[in-house]
Formats: C-alpha cells, sequence, structure tokens
C-alpha cells in the first residue's frame, strides 16, 4: 500500500523553535534532523526544506548528512519503529527467525515493504544495538526486548500492540484462518 | 593456570544501588583523584598514566598516555577532549554498561585527561542507539555542574572543564576517530587523512584527544592508586583489567572485567558459564569484537587474553568482544552476513573499500546461495588483498581480515559449499 496516510503535517513554528534551540551553523545539521525525525518519525521534505532555508546549512550538506548516517529517514515510517539487530552475535542466535516471524504477524509479505499496511508497525534490520549479551535482541520505540525466539518476538509485539492499541495485520488474518479451520472442523463433525 | 585476581576497577561501584548517582561515587572515593591530579602538575598526570600503561580501549590498543603527550604545550589554540562512546562493533557492550551504571567514572576520567592536556572543552560522543545511556549521562553531568565539579571553577581550583553529550547518528565509521571528529563537526563522518593526527589538527582544527570510554574509566585508578600499581596488574604489555563482552553460544553471556592475560578458556568456562553444549562443542572464538580474525577451538584452548598472545595466534584483543560459536554455526553464512554489514558500512570515499566490500559481499552471496566456484575462494583472498592498507581508515582492514581469518581457519567450510552447494553443517 502506498505510504501517503503516514505523511506527516509540518507545523513551520516547530521547526523554528528547533533551529532557534540548536543553532544555525553548519555543526548543528545532526541535532536538527534528530530533532526533526523525533517529532515525526521519518524526515519530511517540507521540515527539510524550511532548515535549508533558514540556517547556513544548504541543501547538498543537509541530505549529504541525512542520507550518511543509518538513523535518518526521508520516507515515513509506521507509528512504531521495531529495530532488529543483526550483530554478529544476534546472527549466530537466530536473528533472521526474528524478522520471519514479525513479518508474519505484521502481514508483511512483500519483500520490498517494511511497514505493515495499516501503518501501525515498520520492521528495519539495523547492525548492532551494542547489548550483545542479551542477543537475540530488538528494540520496539526505545525498549530492548532480550534473548528472543521467533515466538517471542511475535509475544512482545503482540503485548506491545494491545499496550498502545495497535491492530496486527497477520494476527488477524492468522486468527481468522483459525476460526474458519476450526468451524469447518465443526461443519465437518455436524455433516 | 597462574591467573588469579579479582581487583575492579571499572566495574568496583556496578552492584551499588543507585551507582549512577554522584552522592554514591562519591560515597566511595568518587572524585578524589581528580582533586589529587589538580595538586600535580599535568605533566605529572601524564606521566603517571604513562606508566600505568594504559592502552586505548576501544580497538587500536595505542597508549593512552603517550596520545596525551602528543598535545602540543605552547599553543594558543584551544584544546579538546574527545570520549568515543560511539561503541558499534558488532559483539561489543561493555562501554554502555560504565555509562549507565558508573557515568561518574567516565566524567572523572575526563576532567583528569582535559587537565593533563589543558583542554576546556569535552564532548562525549554517544551513539544514537543508547537512549537511556545518554539521559543517565546527561543526569550525571547536570549533578556534577550543580555540585562544582564541572564548569568555570572545577572544585573551586580555578581550573575550567565544560563537558556536552553528542548524539550519534547510526555510523559505524564514526566510531574510528577522525571520522567522529568530522561527524561532531556536522558533517557525514567520513575519515580523514592521517596525518595530521587529532592531536594536531583535530576537531575544529584544534589539537584534540579522543579516547574511549573504558580507556577514559581507568584513569581515576590509575591516578589514585599510581601508575606502578597498574602496570602490575594483567602482563607485560598488557597491563590492567579489561571488560569483556562474552556474546554467542555461552550459557552466562554478558560483560566481565578481569585483568588482561587470562586464559580465554577460563574466561568462557569459569566466568561466561562455559560453552553452549560443553568446551568440546566450540567451534571458533572471535575474540575482540567482529572485525577480528575468527580464532579455531584448539588455539582457544590455550591462547590468553592479552594484546600479545592473540597477535601472535592470528587475530587481535580489538574491543574486547569475544563472540562464541558452536558447532551449530556456518561460517559462510556468518561471513556473509558479515560482508553485507561492512558493504553498508563502508563510507564510500575509497574505492577499495567501497568497491572491494561490495564485491565481497557478492561473492559471499554467490557461496551462500551454492552458485560459487572453486576460484572464488581465492577472488576473496585477491580482493581482501586489494582492500588492506590501502583505505584512509581501518574500516577496509576490518572487512578484509574476518574474510580472510575465516578462510584460512575453516577452508573446507567454503570448499564445501562450492562442491555440494550447501552448508556443511546442515
Amino acid at each position: 500500500m502506498s505510504n501517503q496516510s503516514l505523511e506527516a503535517t509540518v507545523e513551520p513554528a516547530d521547526v523554528q523553535s528547533w533551529i532557534d534551540a540548536i543553532g544555525r551553523e553548519p555543526s548543528a545539521a545532526v541535532p536538527l534532523l534528530q530533532a526533526i525525525q523525533g517529532a515525526y518519525g521519518y524526515l519530511p521534505r517540507k521540515a527539510m526544506d524550511l532548515v535549508i532555508a533558514n540556517t547556513d546549512v544548504n541543501a547538498s550538506q543537509l541530505y549529504g548528512v541525512a542520507t550518511f548516517y543509518a538513523q535518518f529517514r526521508l520516507k515515513p515510517v509506521g507509528r512504531h519503529l521495531i529495530k532488529v539487530c543483526h550483530g554478529t552475535a544476534c546472527h549466530v542466535l537466530g536473528a533472521d527467525r526474528l524478522n520471519t516471524s514479525l513479518n508474519h504477524i505484521l502481514g508483511i509479505t512483500d519483500e520490498e515493504e517494511d511497514t505493515a499496511a495499516n501503518g501501525s508497525y515498520t520492521v528495519e534490520d539495523v547492525a548492532c544495538i551494542g547489548c550483545c549479551s542479551l542477543a537475540p535482541v530488538m528494540l520496539i520505540g526505545e525498549e530492548a526486548f532480550p534473548n528472543l525466539s521467533g515466538a517471542d518476538a511475535q509475544r512482545s509485539l503482540k503485548k506491545h500492540a494491545r499496550k498502545v492499541k495497535e491492530v496486527l495485520p497477520g494476527h488477524e488474518e492468522m486468527q481468522n484462518e483459525a476460526k474458519a479451520k476450526k468451524a469447518a472442523k465443526v461443519q465437518e463433525v455436524r455433516a | 593456570m597462574s591467573y588469579k585476581s579479582d581487583t575492579k576497577i571499572l566495574f568496583k561501584n556496578i552492584d551499588r544501588d543507585d551507582s549512577h548517582k554522584l552522592a554514591v561515587y562519591q560515597g566511595n572515593g568518587g572524585y578524589q583523584a581528580v582533586l589529587k591530579a589538580y595538586g600535580m602538575q599535568p605533566v605529572e598526570v601524564i606521566d603517571e598514566v604513562k606508566r600505568g600503561g594504559v592502552r586505548g580501549r576501544g580497538g587500536a590498543g595505542f597508549p593512552a598516555g603517550l596520545k596525551w603527550s602528543f598535545i602540543p604545550k605552547d599553543d594558543p589554540r584551544p584544546k579538546y577532549l574527545v570520549c568515543n562512546a560511539d561503541e558499534g562493533e558488532p559483539g561489543t557492550c561493555k562501554d554502555r554498561d560504565i555509562i549507565r551504571y558508573d557515568p561518574h567514572l567516565l566524567i572523572e576520567g575526563m576532567a583528569i585527561a582535559a587537565y593533563s592536556v589543558n583542554a576546556t572543552r569535552g564532548y562525549i560522543y554517544i551513539r544514537g542507539e543508547f537512549y537511556r545511556e545518554a539521559e543517565v549521562l546527561q543526569g550525571a553531568i547536570d549533578e556534577a555542574y550543580a555540585a562544582g565539579i564541572l564548569g568555570d571553577n572545577c572544585h573551586g581550583k580555578g581550573i575550567r572543564f565544560d563537558l556536552a553529550v553528542h548524539r550519534g547518528a547510526g555510523a559505524y565509521v564514526c566510531g574510528e576517530e577522525t571520522g567522529l571528529i568530522e561527524s561532531l563537526e556536522g558533517k557525514k563522518g567520513q575519515p580523514r587523512l592521517k596525518p595530521p593526527f587529532p592531536a594536531n589538527i583535530g576537531l575544529y582544527g584544534c589539537p584534540t584527544v579522543i579516547n574511549n570510554v573504558e580507556t577514559l574509566a581507568s584513569v581515576p585508578d590509575i591516578i589514585a592508586n599510581g601508575g606502578d600499581w597498574y602496570a602490575g596488574l594483567g602482563v607485560e604489555n598488557s597491563s590492567g583489567t579489561k571488560l569483556f563482552s562474552v556474546s554467542g553460544h555461552v550459557n552466562k553471556p554478558g560483560n566481565y572485567e578481569v585483568e588482561l592475560g587470562i586464559p580465554m578458556k577460563m574466561l568462557l568456562e569459569e566466568y561466561a558459564g562455559g560453552v553452549r553444549g560443553g568446551w568440546d562443542n566450540l567451534k571458533g572464538v572471535i575474540p575482540g569484537g567482529c572485525s577480528m580474525p575468527v580464532l579455531t577451538a584448539d588455539i582457544c584452548e590455550t591462547v590468553t587474553m592479552d594484546y600479545d598472545a592473540l597477535a601472535k595466534s592470528g587475530s587481535y584483543l580489538g574491543s574486547g568482544a569475544v563472540i562464541v560459536m558452536d558447532k551449530s554455526v556456518c561460517i559462510v553464512k556468518a561471513i556473509r552476513r558479515l560482508s553485507q554489514f561492512y558493504r553498508h558500512e563502508s563510507c564510500g570515499q575509497c574505492s577499495p573499500c567501497r568497491e572491494g566490500t561490495g564485491w565481497i559481499s557478492k561473492i559471499m552471496d554467490r557461496l551462500e546461495s551454492g552458485k560459487g566456484t572453486p576460484d572464488d575462494i581465492d577472488l576473496l583472498l585477491n580482493v581482501c588483498d586489494n582492500i588492506q592498507g590501502k583505505t584512509i581508515c581501518a574500516l577496509g582492514d576490518a572487512a578484509a581480515m574476518p574474510v580472510r581469518g575465516a578462510i584460512q581457519a575453516f577452508r573446507e567450510e567454503f570448499e564445501y559449499h562450492v562442491e555440494h552447494g550447501r552448508c556443511m553443517v546442515g
């Protein structure tokens, strides 16, 4: 699906307030981008334009920095961001299984897609989040979930979804399938 | 085994309640070392640290005292002290614990280092993913300012030292010191050609010292107890204690502080709870973070964890990230994953690294998916030859060394992939 619905509404006054607080010099580029992404979850075009127009950072510098660092995203993300660690320790303990399980429960089937169709969660692979003794590990937002199997990852996500009142498309599908199976079985027995 | 010691320097406070708070830190002798340092001449402080022989704990192992002594003395430019807390080497998670549980130890170490090189401003460059740690650190810095430990008049001695936290944005290459400086200046973190070294032209063109968190956190105890005391810990050329982040297939993964020179087997068996499935189930160990060559189980049997012994055995101490792999691991698959990482993290300014990491990754994809040819293994070595030592920073070396090491130690697994089109371990 298109991510159109996830586009953020940028308030120029907000962007201006970050510029005022952080600064206009080129060294402010990273903290400014962090403030923007902190608020919108990604770097909306309009906010980027405002920074370029109102600071000493020019467009090539700003986009150079924004595309250099892994944390910055130019595309909208789901309302919650899941980071699955693929550092060496997580890899040898089965990090791939976390992706498979998460994509399944989120109903993400297209390999090019990383966001659930309802815009709830985005799954991102990251290199190493620096808590290797807890491998395999994922972050949902800023919270770390340690020592996961694929099933654990699904459980943690379900719990998180309940807390923040999100629907997991794949989970619904899984439940519907299970219900249909059960109904079919009941009919079979009746027949 | 001659090794026996439980001296704690970096983790001495970690088990105390509220160990991150100033009152708890001061209650256990905290900030006495910096007062002692303020009573010494800066050059005496540097000499003490030199005598201690502490080597850079970020991975390069350069002696810290020597690094400080490179800062020009009669130079009108401002001097900077930068703490590298961009802990990004996969497998490494030690600095995180220091920051989280004993941030004042780091601040005190920085205050001492700053005094010794006459730096009035310090930055802690912390990796972006360390959300809580950045908060804890900021809280500790605020406490230190309020108590007059930092600021224009540190401890009322007329010494100035300001300290600020700078959050990184996710780039492995920013762990390289000049890449980090570029990043601090707000640019893409592309490493600079050296020389000039940061000691002469660093942050904003000024003399700059950059040290790893663990290195700086070792400093207060060196000053408090003396360089000779510190040099008495560990073994020759590898003095002091070191944090090892043990991860992978062990029963008790975690960070362990031990004296350098501990036998690897002892570290894994007695501290980290043993290899999963027993010592005989061990396949290999990466002793110093994922950019170091893997060691086979028979080497692990006898090697000790210090700079010289690991170098002699064909790998390096690096950052002290010990990644343990049991026999379930397919080396080819693990290296393939790692090669994707380096391809992604190469900053792109040197052709051998930018192109070479891509080629390695492509060849590894081919081997892993069973489409490799017998020539691919030597082709990998050839690509490694053409990266290593031919780039501005060490990222190229870091990408090449594990591939070369894996082929050297487990060539038969690569050959098996070529011959059978699949993995030896199933």
